[in-house]
């Protein structure tokens, strides 16, 4: 996976977990070619590439009310 | 352990009839550590500076809504339990009950709204216009969001007036004394099994039954239909009591704490005719002013939590089972956080206030309706250059909760 744009900004992967989410749709309003919160189930989820750019990865994941979205780290799924 | 240094009374409704008592957060903000406030039910921490708010305010684990209450007093446990909503719920059960709600909510969706709030608020502004002064909170700060929530629930919008008067005595609950018996609109439920133990709850309670079992039988696309749905999916999804607690708070919570920003804004927009002409001049300003009113007006002022583990905030150590409130009142007046905060400034760049709560879970639900609706009805005034100004003093919700406005008369008129 690509972990760096053509001019070189840093990207990560981001995740949601669906059992905190609590569908406040924040994530889908500051990234919404990133995050859609499902109509029926109400849990937001990751779509697209699912791959950000750190700043605003993390201004995501500082955003979300019930602190359920995480950044992955590139080195964490190295490791896998 | 020596007893920790004690808070300036913050309690005390009679403190807030003239406005927040502003001086004492200022002492509490500047204390070390926090300060401990005694009170009848049982003392609690009191915690005033931005940043602890937000400390606690994330930690739905540490710091829960379920235990005792999140106002200051603890309920009984069967009294909690019959009035227990969305406001008082922890993960998972807060969880799921937001859910049922949170997808009318999100900034997206409520963007479809804009024309219906566009509709409702030019109808009042040009009546009020019309009328040439007047109370403001009778002609469009109280109306203007409750004809929204009713429209979005499905709910006649001729019953506003209803509504509307039970929000009045619902407030009246949130102080010492209430003007209605406890047998009014026919109740005989136990006041403390109601929420704010109002009479008028019962009332709401039951019109909210009345119009779930209207769409048992007819479902219709609103909010209520999606409730009553809910409901019958399966008993765990929604209980009846989960139901008629819900819409409560959608009515009260949709209606009372937009119907302060507004009214508090109106006020300071009158107050303060060089902002004003700030936002005339560069309409572009509506968003920052908008953030402005909602941090000026802080229509909740506080939150209370419980600790369910010790835990550090503030430099202080706190035992499990401590109540611990957060004054948003005193969060957005926080000098280390807005420069000079007691100027209502409405080009205010970075505006992290806390009237929609200090983050976390309980985030309000209704944050992007609270801000559509200020930001049409200053889009509205502003392509009218309407100028407000205050007729008299506001008469004000005496109460240590809520931040109302009862009433405040002014004159509007079209700028040449």
């Amino acid at each position: 996976m690509a972990d760096e744009t053509s001019d070189g900004v840093e990207l990560v992967g981001v995740q949601v977990n669906e059992d905190t989410c609590i569908g406040a749709g924040q994530c889908e309003m500051l990234e919404e070619d990133t995050f859609y919160v499902d109509d029926d189930t109400v849990i937001a989820g990751v779509i697209g590439t699912g791959m950000l750019p750190r700043d605003r990865a993390q201004k995501v994941v500082d955003t979300c009310p019930s602190r359920a979205i995480t950044i992955v780290e590139p080195a964490a799924e190295e490791e896998q | 352990m020596s007893a920790p240094p004690l808070s300036p009374n913050v309690t005390d409704d009679s403190l807030y009839a003239n406005g927040i008592p502003h001086e004492r957060f200022a002492e509490i903000r500047d204390a070390d550590g926090l300060l401990w406030h005694d009170y009848h039910d049982g003392g609690f921490w009191v915690v005033g500076r931005h940043a602890d708010v937000k400390t606690v305010s994330k930690d739905g684990k540490v710091f829960s809504s379920a235990v005792g209450h999140t106002n200051l007093w603890d309920l009984e446990a069967d009294a909690l339990e019959a009035r227990r909503s969305l406001i008082d719920t922890d993960a998972p059960d807060h969880t799921r009950l937001r859910r049922l709600v949170a997808r009318a909510f999100t900034p997206k969706n409520i963007r479809r709204w804009e024309d219906t709030v566009r509709d409702i608020t030019v109808n009042l502004l040009e009546a009020y216009v019309e009328q040439g002064e007047g109370d403001f909170v009778e002609a469009v700060a109280a109306p203007l969001p409750i004809q929204v929530i009713l429209t979005m629930l499905g709910v006649p919008v001729e019953d506003s007036g209803y509504l509307v008067e039970l929000s009045n005595f619902l407030v009246e609950g949130t102080s010492e004394t209430q003007s209605i018996p406890a047998d009014a609109f026919g109740n005989t439920t136990e006041l403390r099994l109601l929420p704010f133990n109002s009479p008028a709850s019962h009332a709401l309670f039951e019109y909210g039954e009345r119009i779930g079992e209207l769409r048992r039988k007819d479902p219709q696309d609103d909010l209520v239909t999606s409730l009553v749905q809910a409901e019958a999916e399966g008993g765990d999804r929604l209980s009846g009591s989960e139901y008629r607690n819900l819409f409560h708070l959608l009515v009260f919570a949709g209606n009372e704490t937009t119907r302060t920003s507004l009214s508090h804004g109106a006020m300071a927009l009158a107050d303060n005719p060089d902002q004003w002409q700030r936002v005339l001049d560069d309409p572009s300003m509506i968003d920052s002013a908008t953030e402005e009113v909602l941090r000026w007006s802080t229509p909740v002022l506080h939150m209370r939590r419980t600790t369910t583990e010790p835990v550090e905030v503030g430099g202080t150590h706190l035992e499990a089972g401590q109540k611990v409130v957060m004054w948003y009142a005193s969060a957005n007046r926080d000098e280390t956080v807005f420069d000079d905060p007691f100027r209502f400034d409405v080009g205010r760049e970075d505006n992290p206030h806390f009237s929609f709560g200090g983050g976390g879970p309980h985030l309000c639900l209704g944050a992007y309706l609270a801000r559509l609706e200020i930001q049409v009805l200053l889009e509205e005034m502003a392509k009218r250059n309407l100028q407000l100004t205050r007729l008299g003093e506001p008469v004000r919700a005496p109460s240590n909760f809520v931040h109302g406005v009862l009433s405040v008369d002014m004159a509007v008129e079209a700028k040449p």
